[in-house]
């Protein structure tokens, strides 16, 4: 029990000797973690909604002519030799028409002077929410264009490729700001507590004239490492917190935020993110003590 | 009261060391010296006659060049740095320099020693207390230790060598700063854990006042080596050769 209190006594008054640096430190560690957290929290909004769209997919061939009812049964054994598709829907002219009427709701007058035969017939496919793989959609797609009258196939690939482009670089953004954050972590976290070193050399060195042992001088600096680490990561996932909030509250109407369903880390990412930072500004205190305390 | 050193096994024992500063500055040459428990002993001799650096074998501050050297039956050599450590805990030092932190009081510089055993601070608050009456210092308790007159802080460094209540008091030139009243306070305090605690105390000093009437044992140093003092009286002859 007076070892804890030792420990916490002298970890306050390291942190009172040294509060302007430990400020600065603290507000490193708080920004890195910001910065970090950020993207990793777009990051894995776009992998999720990424999985989602994946699961949305739906392939549409779109014909030159009519399918003729005799035909349909034919095609669509053809398409699901190739393969899994949970529904295939033909589409004709007529009801592109409908459709394309009814989502018009009143302004659907504007088609008062035209046909349906501008409209192409088409074929749905919905495959199974197994086929998310980009490679195997295009394959789906290119065998979906051999069909007979087949004249166009839209399958949201593309979309979904510059998706993927755009989440790979995000993921490249992640790692960057993941190793700029272990890095001042580290680093800064090692110089702070080398300055509160130097600012007790004196005292140091009677403490080891006077017999402390060794967790008596390394414990108080290795305290302060961790508790930089708790209160840098908090803030900086309290400020992530508060920032998504500010966003949400403004955008929550029908747009982005609503489109990918954004949403905060849950409590064991953000929990692993804590102790992430406490772990990193622990090890950067221990390079301190290795390196410039010798008992 | 000195003690029987034909029935006590020593508290630290010296054997045939040498210390030598590099290039080649002798400090303490072949010396061989056994220091019983409970004993008192004067270690006299000029400035430079290797005082300091025997007291600084025997506390582990230096390493002897040559010979054994042994505390409470350890050698030093084999002690691992926990183990000297720990055992610095037990051994009051009161450095000739002070080695006193002035940005700190006195109360904090003297409860450094006993913080490090990890005693309650009640427990230290009660025992600065007793240690600066007993040096009449108790009025500067909460004063900086840089604002200390020299023989001021050699009281406090005192009070922190004895703060622990050791087994083995190390003072070197403890009343060099200090007049004949602070002397004898010091003098006093070292009586008081001598015969309350049963502490072991050695006194190296050029100051003959300390030791002028002493019944205790008195060797000195000349250019490193030891011999008996030539004052010595029947009954430290006795010990010395003993």
């Amino acid at each position: 029990m007076q070892f804890l209190a030792y420990i916490l006594r002298q970890t306050g008054k390291n942190l009172r000797q040294t509060w302007g640096t430990q400020v600065m430190t603290l507000l490193t560690v708080t920004l890195s973690v910001l910065l970090f957290a950020f993207f990793f929290l777009i990051y894995t909004n776009m992998l999720r909604a990424s999985a989602r769209l994946g699961d949305d997919v739906r392939l549409i061939v779109y014909l030159d002519q009519e399918v003729a009812e005799q035909m349909r049964p034919g095609l669509e054994k053809k398409i699901r030799d190739f393969g899994p598709v949970e529904k295939i829907v033909f589409v004709s002219r007529t009801e592109a028409f409908a459709r394309l009427s009814a989502q018009l709701g009143k302004e659907k007058d504007v088609l008062n002077d035209l046909g349906p035969d501008f409209l192409p017939p088409s074929i749905e496919v919905y495959p199974l929410k197994t086929l998310n793989d980009l490679t195997k959609i295009s394959q789906f797609s290119d065998f979906l264009l051999t069909l007979p009258h087949a004249a166009k196939v839209q399958s949201g690939s593309d979309w979904l490729r510059r998706f993927g482009y755009f989440t790979n670089l995000l993921r490249a953004v992640v790692l960057l700001s993941g190793g700029l954050l272990i890095i001042s972590m580290t680093f800064i976290v090692s110089y702070t507590l080398r300055l509160t070193v130097l600012s007790r050399q004196g005292e140091l060195e009677i403490l080891r004239l006077l017999g402390a042992t060794s967790a008596y001088i390394r414990l108080p600096l290795l305290l302060e490492g961790m508790l930089q680490g708790f209160l840098g990561s908090s803030l900086g996932l309290a400020a992530l917190y508060f920032l998504y909030q500010y966003i949400a509250s403004r955008f929550s109407g029908p747009g982005f935020l609503k489109l990918f369903d954004f949403a905060f880390f849950p409590p064991e990412l953000t929990a692993s993110i804590l102790l992430a930072g406490i772990v990193l500004c622990t090890v950067g205190s221990l390079f301190s003590i290795r390196r410039f305390i010798r008992i | 009261m000195p003690r029987d050193a034909s029935t006590d096994k020593p508290l630290v024992e010296l054997v045939n060391v040498t210390k030598i500063y590099p290039p080649d500055v002798v400090a303490v040459e072949d010396v061989s010296l056994r220091i019983y428990k409970g004993e008192i002993l004067f270690l006299t001799g000029m400035s430079g006659a290797g005082k300091t650096t025997l007291i600084k074998l025997i506390c582990c501050l230096e390493t002897p060049t040559r010979g054994l050297i042994e505390v409470a039956g350890r050698d030093l050599s084999r002690i691992s740095s926990a183990g000297i450590q720990r055992m610095r805990q037990k051994i009051g030092v009161a450095y000739q320099d002070f080695r006193l932190l002035d940005k700190q009081t006195v109360l904090q510089n003297i409860a450094m020693a006993m913080e490090v055993t990890y005693t309650s601070t009640k427990v230290i608050r009660a025992r600065v207390d007793e240690l600066l009456a007993l040096l009449n210092l108790s009025d500067k308790r909460d004063k900086l230790a840089g604002e200390l007159s020299r023989g001021e802080q050699q009281r406090v460094a005192l009070a922190r060598a004895a703060a622990n209540g050791p087994s083995l008091l190390l003072a070197d030139e403890p009343t060099g700063n200090l007049d004949p009243t602070a002397t004898e306070l010091v003098i006093n305090l070292f009586r008081h854990l001598n015969e309350k605690n049963g502490s072991t105390i050695v006194v190296a000093t050029h100051d003959p006042s300390i030791y002028a009437d002493t019944e205790h044992r008195v060797m000195a140093l000349n250019k490193g080596q030891l011999s008996a003092h030539p004052n010595r009286s029947p009954r430290q002859i006795e010990l010395f050769e003993a």
